[in-house]
């Protein structure tokens, strides 16, 4: 299949990147930015038409902060996504690890109570600390199965889903007389979430390209056996690449439902396939952290936007603008075509004594 | 001087079957030792047991006099000892010194970051050392196979290996790059490190090893130099009984025209031209040899001719009918048999059981199948045939493909294919990771479809093999014939030249019988018909209608 941006030529894009993806993704980048900046000086020229008005949207201070509220869970899973599956586990349970995260720390918040604290840690903060080990155990849960036990990685990770889909509510229920809690009244600031957000992506690049660790992770990923015959444990490395996947979630979900202080457990609850638009978002980049952050943020932004655009009184239908992550996958695997999976992914392994 | 390597007395059981019997195994320090024996003779489970991913049930490991107990590869590499296996255990999209430092990377801040400039550095160092001509930079996808077995071999030497063990280390190699292992070889022993290698190929046994220990049947038949045993004593060893060398093949005359093809022109997977206006036939009860270094076009000349691959010009004929628009399907119904180049790619779907695997191609037909539904009875007694027929071990139709060893994967295909009653055979390495004894016998089994009047179509990277079988041999290179030349009176030198592209003098070549397509295809201009005559010299005035 050929990409029909590799035909386009940008002088200094050309010099400065030399892998045919990247430079596509710089390519839409670039686009996007020239359209953002023509949409700026439409609405400025302007302020009456839809241009103002989409141009107020885009370059709202709300629309800012929500989008960096919406992106934090999904940045922080595909982060995730891209441990667990660069070690050979693909992890479709992403979005399970947000449900359970984010009822586990409003519900700890709570026990605690709000403006407490515990230990000199205020009661958010053990909120955080319980989401995440909520959905750490979770995700070891998973690890087990699908390493010790063999199980199939993608029926454990709908598992995983369901579970959590199905626990949450039921939970909430139990302890708060309802699929939904209450608001605690406790907001942690969008500043909090997009600082979380950007110091993830940038551990995470580093861990897989400048570490020993994430060298072994790309090696159980791609050939286990060329790990397990220098004596490096494969299913070591593939334990803590899914534990990590259960971490990085757990700061998403937390980071969600403390955002607003409450947990919502009705229909798909607030989380709302967040995970599953992580795993689109970690595709779309390629396995790469940054990659998964620009498409993450990006598909956040359309999200706020989608939200102010109501707001405004246009009529555009969320289902729609919900449908883009998906479609903008299958246009961007159709054309682009080289989101390369790790070899061994999905492939069980076993040592050889 | 204690030796390098001293196994004493080591017995390996398994469930059922023991493996190696009371072997003992003496490796001098700076010395080349080839582990010779046929498949399943035991040669890789000793390695294994030296290596330290099998315990021995019996016996001791000495390492310089010293008794080891390895319980991991781990232990085995901290005693100095490295393994390079047959398939390489190499990450494909890392580089290089990734691959090389990988478990053992140097680190700086702490371990936080890989050092990767030390690690360059020491694959750059390592190289030089050794003399081996290998990039650090280089993906291991992109770099010949040749080269990524010299990463493999690095990897160990970075470990600290003294002593190398490769198994079966020219399988996946080309002459060339099987030449330049064995100076490798030298290099690494002049600078006192420790070979053993496991091979079932008496010639580079003897070629490359200074001493070679010949297993049967898990047991050690002996321990010899290569200056004082000759192939025919080591033949012999191997097998247990006499083995006749060179296979027998007596001229006959050859009949009606089975295959003939005509300016054939093929382009690779990337639309590079891998064939360039070829023209031969095969007659029934001939064997047409094709020799070569792997790559010049070799396969994709194949793959026009059984379907596989669309020609960009030319024609191929089959049976007197041109086969441009019969599919496949038609082409194996019609009586075309194909022992594929890739064996677990093509030849097999590696988790059948056998019996599926043997009715392959043939599925849709009787006595397989009859209205649509699959005969398993017939298919089960078809399985057991081709299993016995061939000696394909273990003897049981219910295992899967990829529980075989290779050499059996290949007997059970050509089994298969040549049990089709077949008018031609295409036959690509058709003993490629075979042991001496099965080789024989496919060799001969391809001789007696010759005496039957089939016609065979021969492709391998094996000298002795397509001299000694085919009736007549051409030579390939970058895509074109270089030679069609009488393999009874060729020589290996000239051989070898025409392998390279160059012509030797017209008059030390004597060409054989040829039977050449009349240029009569669409491109069979002047200039084709020019081409001819050089390759064919005065014989080719034999004409035949088309």
């Amino acid at each position: 299949m050929r990409n029909p941006l590799n035909e386009v030529h940008v002088p200094v894009v050309d010099d400065l990147i030399e892998d045919d993806y990247v430079r596509s993704l710089a390519l839409a980048g670039i686009a996007l930015a020239a359209f953002l900046t023509t949409l700026g000086i439409g609405g400025l020229l302007f302020p009456d038409s839809i241009a103002g008005d989409l141009a107020g949207i885009v370059f709202n201070a709300g629309t800012a902060t929500a989008t960096a509220r919406l992106a934090a869970p999904i940045v922080l899973a595909a982060l995730g996504g891209i441990f667990a599956e660069k070690s050979g586990v693909i992890n479709i349970g992403l979005e399970g690890l947000l449900i359970i995260s984010a009822f586990v720390s409003v519900y700890a918040t709570s026990l605690v109570g709000a403006g407490n604290t515990v230990l000199g840690l205020p009661a958010i903060v053990v909120g955080f600390l319980a989401g995440i080990a909520a959905s750490a155990a979770l995700a070891g849960v998973f690890g087990v199965v699908c390493i010790e036990f063999k199980a199939d990685q993608i029926i454990a990770g709908l598992a995983v889903w369901l579970i959590a889909l199905g626990l949450a509510p039921f939970m909430s229920t139990v302890f708060f007389g309802g699929v939904n809690t209450p608001n605690l009244g406790v907001s942690v600031g969008w500043s909090y979430s997009a600082a979380m957000v950007v110091v993830a992506t940038a551990a995470s690049w580093w861990t897989l390209n400048h570490t020993a660790f994430g060298k072994h992770l790309r090696a159980a990923g791609e050939n286990p056996k060329a790990l397990d015959t220098v004596g490096v444990s494969v299913s070591r490395v593939r334990h803590a690449g899914v534990l990590l996947s259960g971490v990085l979630s757990g700061v998403g979900g937390s980071a969600l439902a403390l955002s607003i202080g409450q947990f919502v457990g009705s229909g798909e609850t607030m989380v709302q396939g967040k995970g599953f638009i992580a795993i689109v978002a970690y595709l779309f980049g390629n396995y790469n952290p940054i990659g998964a952050f620009g498409a993450g943020v990006l598909f956040a932004g359309l999200d706020a936007m989608q939200v102010r655009l109501q707001q405004l009184g246009y009529a555009v239908p969320d289902t729609l603008v919900q449908t883009i992550p998906y479609v903008v996958v299958i246009v961007v695997l159709a054309l682009v075509g080289r989101t390369r999976l790790p070899e061994a992914a999905g492939e069980h392994y076993e040592t050889e004594d | 001087m204690n030796p390098a390597v001293h196994l004493d007395s080591i017995t390996k059981r398994f469930p059922g079957v023991v493996a190696n019997d009371d072997v003992d195994l003496v490796v001098e320090r700076g010395s080349v030792h080839a582990l010779l024996g046929e498949n399943g003779a035991g040669k890789t489970t000793l390695m294994n047991v030296l290596y330290g991913l099998y315990e021995p049930t019996e016996g001791t490991v000495r390492i310089d006099g010293a008794p080891q107990e390895f319980d991991s590869p781990r232990d085995a590499i901290d005693a100095g000892i490295g393994m390079i296996h047959q398939h390489f255990m190499l990450v494909d999209p890392m580089t290089v010194w990734e691959n090389v430092v990988l478990g053992n990377e140097p680190t700086t801040w702490g371990g936080l970051r890989v050092d990767a400039d030390a690690a360059r550095e020491s694959v750059r160092e390592l190289s030089a050392r050794y003399g081996f001509d290998v990039d650090p930079d280089a993906r291991i996808e992109d770099i010949s196979v040749g080269v990524q077995q010299r990463v493999e071999i690095l990897k160990a030497l970075y470990r600290g290996a003294d002593i190398l063990i490769l198994d079966e280390p020219t399988a996946v190699l080309t002459p060339q790059e099987v030449e330049d292992l064995y100076a490798v070889f030298e290099e690494l022993t002049d600078q006192g490190k420790t070979i053993i290698f496991i091979s079932h190929k008496l010639g580079e046994a003897l070629r490359a090893a200074d001493d070679v220990t010949v297993l049967r049947d898990g047991i050690n038949v002996g321990t010899v130099s290569t200056d004082e045993v000759t192939r025919e004593d080591l033949a012999e060893m191997m097998v247990g009984r006499e083995v006749l060398m060179e296979p027998a093949a007596d001229p006959r005359e050859p009949g009606e025209r089975v295959l003939s093809v005509s300016n054939l022109h093929a382009e690779d997977d990337r639309g590079v031209e891998a064939v360039s206006d070829v023209s031969f036939e095969i007659r029934a009860g001939e064997i047409f040899g094709i020799a070569g270094v792997d790559g010049n076009g070799q396969s994709q000349l194949v793959e026009t001719i059984t379907g596989l691959r669309e020609a960009t010009a030319g024609s191929v004929r089959y049976l007197g009918e041109p086969m441009d628009d019969v599919s496949r399907r038609e082409r194996i119904d019609r009586g075309m048999a194909y022992v594929p180049e890739d064996r677990q790619e093509r030849g097999l779907v590696m988790s059948y059981e056998l019996t599926q695997n043997g009715i392959l191609g043939s599925q849709h037909d009787a006595p397989f199948a009859s209205s649509g539904r699959i005969d398993w009875k017939a298919s089960r007694d078809h399985a057991d045939r081709v299993i016995e027929a061939y000696d394909v071990r273990p003897p049981d139709r219910e295992v899967t493909a990829e529980s075989l060893s290779g050499g059996n994967q290949q007997k059970f295909i050509v089994g298969r294919e040549f049990e089709r009653d077949p008018d031609l055979v295409v036959a690509t390495h058709p003993t490629r990771g075979v042991d001496i004894g099965s080789t024989e016998f496919i060799h001969d089994r391809l001789l007696e479809l010759r005496a039957e009047g089939k016609a065979v179509l021969l492709v391998s990277s094996k000298l002795d093999e397509v001299q000694g079988l085919s009736d007549r041999l051409a030579v390939m290179h970058e895509g074109a014939f270089s030679g069609v030349v009488d393999p009874e009176t060729v020589t290996e030198e000239e051989l070898g030249l025409l392998m390279a592209g160059e012509s030797p003098d017209d008059e030390s070549v004597e060409t054989a019988r040829v039977y050449e397509a009349a240029g009569d295809g669409p491109h069979g201009g002047p200039a084709a018909d020019e081409d001819d005559d050089r390759r064919n010299g005065p014989a080719a005035d034999e004409e035949v209608d088309a």
